[in-house]
Parts: structure tokens; C-alpha cells; sequence
């Protein structure tokens, strides 16, 4: 495939993202409002604009925010129809799939009105708002399972494998565990080619799965958790830590001790945190990192092969790094939260 | 003052009656200082929770800014779908001094990650210490619950105690020393009334009998 028009238009959509002098001129603002008025300056204008209509305060920015990134990946989804490209793309976007899934099947679980389900349903993914809308209609979690297997989405395969022990045990995490296992095995299977491409697409899935394991790891320490249930957080696939390695990390009696035991994959920069943070055990620091990894990771992709596929992988991250950003900003800003904070919080790429 | 009959059994009777209320008077002082004592304990642990509490409090809120802002509103409502909306309490109650107070057993709120009800890959741990955070300062509310129902319950009980000494103390025992008084003052009237009118009486007599003796050897003349 020819990326080279592809590209060109990424490569402009990529120069429209924020440079350090707009990051700068938003926060050096004071409040809310301020940080929505220079927020209309930027390519965000048009979804500020349509959702100051709806919506008022923080729900603007947010709104604005998933809106533009929802509009962002449909634009780049229409430019690499039919390519390796729509393939990570489609795998890209199917988290959102899984996580409104998941909504509905929580929702249906509490009996929660349509409405507030409604509002949590981030469409970004293959399942359109109609089929959404269609699920949450349904009346409990067997039918949404029931409904999904009709329409043959892939999500029932899991769902419906474990539909039985959820009907016994009453626990929604079996459905999901099954859900989230299958979720990165199909992306792998999805990327099994040969190709340089495939290649590409299941180095980023492996690493995701890796920094998973590991945020799971860490967890798994803290909270003491005993390895039967340990074991059904592992997600196979992961490029350097497979099940052998899951196990032992887990059986690790501290944090400190499983970090260090990460030393010879790419993920020993976590033992390099202060020792304070690595004493103290707050997970929170160690998975910014893992995430700050995985988006740099992307993100750098976009150097690589400027007639490949790396230039979209690139930018669809570099774009996902920017809308986390200004939600940070736009949310500090409006609980008062000092500059000095805000900027800890921030994803530096 | 209460109209009483001016007897001396009414007065053994309001005697029995101010040593009786003098008894309960001293009975509800030592009760009061002991709930005093009970309740500057409860104090102590109650500021010391309060202060907990709110630093807590402050950390969750801190929390679930971070978590909004990195994770998506979204996700955060998500997730806290698949919570599990139970809080079950064991209530039991004990008596500090007559005070009926609660017990709340204590069971933990703050979960592990595989308790919460969803699955954690898919969730971040900013969510989960959110989440985390929440059940601490949950944990914490109900331990304050106990404490400042105790408190309370043993303020009001303070409260009427020391209205029930005052009222023994500058209504009922001086009123009965008062009572007991006008009997005692009544009586003793009384008796020297008697006194002088059986003095009176046998001055008659005596004045009657001279009167006689004096007449009879007349009457022989």
C-alpha cells in the first residue's frame, strides 16, 4: 500500500497538535473559563463550541475533549480504509468497544436507568451508538450477552463461554476477565501476519500486555492477593513477561523486590523511582510511568519509516497523549489545583 | 410552699424524704463526674478521628480529581457501576453508666483490587486508589459514627443529670428542708401552746383548789 498520501495528510493533522508554547499559554491560566477560551483557539474550537451548547463547567471540556478524539480517529479511520493501518486502528479503537460493553453489562448487573448507562458510553469503537443504544434496551445482562451473539459480534464468544459461571456465582468479573482476555488474544491473532506492518502492530499490543501484567503484578503485591486469583489476571502474549515470570513477580513479598526482578526487560526503569516512592507502594507512580512508556513508545513511532504505517500509529498516540493532557489541565485548573502539582501530573513524551 | 400537714409523722416523713433526695443528689454527682471522665476520653478520640477524617477526606478528593482527569469521567462512573452497592453493619449496644450506646462492629470496608467487583485490567490504579481512599475514609466515618453517637449520648445524659442535681439541690431539697422546718416550727408551737395551756389550766386549778381551801373554814366559822 502507498502510505505516502496517507501520511501527508497525518503528517498535517500531526502539526495542528498543541506545541509547548499553546501548552504554555493554557497553563498559565487561571480558571476554568480561561482555560476553555484558549482552548477555542485551538483545532478544538468546533467541539468546544458544540458542546458549550449542551453542557456547562468542566462537562464542556470533557465532552469537547472525547468528542475531538472520536472525530480524530473516524477521520483517520475513513483515510486508511482497507490497509495494515485500519487493522491497528480497528485493534486501537476496540478498547473503547470493551470498555462500553463492560458499561452496559455493569449497568444491566445494578439495574442503573438507561440514561446514566447512556452517559458513560464512549462510541469510538466498532459498535456504533445505534447498537449501544440497542444493547442498553436490553433488560438484563443475559440478554445483552444474548443479543450480542445474534449480531455475532465477537465480544459474545467470551461473554457467552462464561455466561454459565456468572449465573452461578453472581460475580460480573468472571464476564470481564473473559472479556479482557479475549480482547488482547483476538489483537494478537488479528496480528499474526508476517508482514513488517503485523510486526509493528504486535510489538504495541505485546508491550501493552506487558505493562498490564505489571501494573497487575504490582497489585497483585500490595493487595496480598493469593495466586489462584492472581492467576486469573495474567494476559498471555506479552512480549517479556510470560507466565513463568508473572508467577514468580507475584509471589514477591514487596514491591521493591519484584521492581528489581524486572531487571533485564525495558521495564527496569521502575526501580529506578525514588526509593521513597518504591517503598511507599503507591501504584498510581508506577503505572504513570508504565503508561508514560507505552505512549512514548507509540509516539516515537511517528520518526520511523515515514512511508509506513509507524507515522499513524504515531500521531493516533501523540493525539492520545494531547487529550489526556488538557483533561489534566482543565480539571486542575478548575479544582484550583497549584501549578507546581499540575505539572507532576502531566504525561511528558 | 406545698400545703403539709403539720405532724410529726409528715415530719419523719420529710426527713426520710430530704435524706433520700440528699442520697440521690450525691449518687447523681458521682455518676455525672464519671460520664464527664467517659466523655473527655470519647473526646480525645473523637477530635483525634475528626482530624483523620479530613485529612482523608481531602487525600480521596485529590484522588479522584487525578483519576478523572487521566482516566476519562467516564471510565471513573464505569467502574463505579460494578461496585458492589453493600454496606451491611452489625449494631450492637452497651451502657456506660445507664447510657445505652452503639457498638458498630468493625469491618473493614477497604478492599483488595479482586473484591471490587470488576475486572482490573481494564481499570487504572488511580481508580483503585480512589476507590482505596473512599473506603478508608468510609472505614473512618463509621468509626466516628460510633464514637460521636457515644459522645453525644453521654453529653445529653451529662446534661440532664446536672439538671436533675439542680433541681434536687435548689428546688426539691430546700423545699423539703423548708416543709420539714414549718412542721418542726408548727409542732414546736404547737407544744408550747399546749404548755402554756395546760400551765394555764393547772394554774386554774390550783387558783380553784386554793379557792376552796380558803372558803371551807369560813363556811365552819
Amino acid at each position: 500500500m502507498d502510505y505516502g498520501y496517507v501520511n501527508a495528510r497525518v503528517k498535517g493533522m500531526h502539526s495542528r497538535l498543541l506545541d509547548k508554547k499553546s501548552y504554555d499559554a493554557l497553563l498559565i491560566r487561571q480558571d476554568l473559563p480561561s482555560v476553555i477560551s484558549e482552548l477555542v483557539k485551538t483545532p478544538y474550537k468546533p467541539e468546544i463550541e458544540e458542546a458549550s451548547i449542551l453542557y456547562s463547567g468542566i462537562c464542556v471540556v470533557d465532552c469537547a475533549l472525547r468528542k475531538n478524539l472520536i472525530n480524530t480517529y473516524q477521520t483517520i479511520l475513513d483515510l486508511v480504509e482497507n490497509t495494515a493501518a485500519e487493522l491497528y486502528l480497528r485493534i486501537f479503537l476496540s478498547r473503547w468497544d470493551v470498555q462500553n460493553i463492560k458499561t452496559i453489562l455493569r449497568g444491566k448487573n445494578i439495574q442503573t436507568p438507561t440514561e446514566d448507562i447512556f452517559e458513560c458510553l464512549v462510541p469510538a469503537g466498532s459498535l456504533d451508538e445505534a447498537t449501544l443504544t440497542e444493547l442498553m434496551k436490553q433488560p438484563d445482562v443475559r440478554a445483552v450477552i444474548d443479543l450480542l451473539a445474534t449480531w455475532e459480534v465477537p465480544y459474545a464468544l467470551p461473554l457467552t463461554g462464561a455466561v454459565d459461571e456468572y449465573s452461578s456465582n453472581r460475580e460480573l468479573v468472571t464476564l470481564e476477565y473473559a472479556l479482557d482476555q479475549f480482547h488482547y488474544q483476538n489483537a494478537l491473532e488479528k496480528a499474526s501476519g508476517k508482514t513488517v506492518e503485523a510486526e509493528i502492530i504486535r510489538n504495541l499490543i505485546r508491550v501493552e500486555i506487558d505493562t498490564i501484567n505489571i501494573k497487575s503484578i504490582l497489585r497483585i503485591i500490595r493487595d496480598r492477593i493469593e495466586p489462584e486469583d492472581a492467576a486469573k489476571l495474567f494476559l498471555e502474549g506479552g512480549m517479556h513477561i510470560r507466565r513463568e515470570k508473572f508467577e514468580s513477580l507475584a509471589s514477591m513479598r514487596t514491591i521493591e523486590e519484584a521492581v528489581r526482578a524486572l531487571e533485564g526487560t525495558p521495564y527496569y526503569f521502575l526501580s529506578e523511582l525514588p526509593p521513597a516512592v518504591i517503598t511507599l507502594g503507591k501504584i498510581s507512580v508506577f503505572e504513570k510511568e508504565l503508561d508514560e512508556y507505552q505512549i512514548r513508545n507509540g509516539v516515537r513511532l511517528f520518526r520511523g519509516d515515514p512511508l509506513s504505517l509507524s507515522v499513524i500509529i504515531g500521531y493516533l498516540w501523540a493525539k492520545f497523549c494531547e487529550v489526556i493532557n488538557l483533561r489534566i489541565i482543565a480539571r486542575c485548573k478548575y479544582a484550583g489545583v497549584s501549578d507546581e502539582d499540575l505539572e507532576k501530573e502531566l504525561i511528558h513524551v | 410552699m406545698e400545703q403539709v400537714n403539720p405532724t410529726r409523722m409528715e415530719l419523719i416523713k420529710k426527713r426520710a424524704q430530704i435524706r433520700l433526695a440528699e442520697q440521690g443528689r450525691d449518687l447523681l454527682r458521682e455518676k455525672m463526674d464519671a460520664l464527664i471522665r467517659e466523655f473527655f476520653r470519647i473526646m480525645t478520640n473523637v477530635s483525634d478521628s475528626r482530624g483523620k477524617l479530613e485529612a482523608v477526606a481531602d487525600s480521596a478528593q485529590r484522588s479522584l480529581l487525578i483519576a478523572e482527569a487521566v482516566d476519562d469521567p467516564v471510565t471513573l462512573k464505569s467502574a463505579s457501576f460494578a461496585t458492589k452497592r453493600r454496606i451491611s453493619l452489625d449494631i450492637r449496644g452497651k451502657n456506660i453508666m445507664g447510657v445505652p450506646v452503639p457498638i458498630i462492629e468493625k469491618k473493614r470496608f477497604t478492599l483488595t483490587i479482586t473484591e471490587r467487583g470488576y475486572s482490573p485490567i481494564g481499570i487504572s490504579g488511580r481508580i483503585d486508589e480512589t476507590a482505596e481512599r473512599f473506603e478508608t475514609e468510609l472505614d473512618l466515618i463509621i468509626a466516628l459514627a460510633e464514637t460521636e453517637t457515644a459522645l453525644r449520648r453521654i453529653g445529653e445524659e451529662i446534661q440532664m443529670n446536672r439538671r436533675r442535681v439542680n433541681a434536687l439541690e435548689q428546688v426539691l431539697i430546700p423545699e423539703l428542708k423548708q416543709q420539714a422546718k414549718y412542721i418542726k416550727i408548727t409542732i414546736e408551737e404547737r407544744e408550747r401552746e399546749d404548755l402554756y395551756r395546760l400551765k394555764k389550766v393547772k394554774r386554774l386549778l390550783q387558783k380553784k383548789k386554793q379557792k376552796g381551801s380558803e372558803v371551807s373554814p369560813q363556811e365552819q366559822d
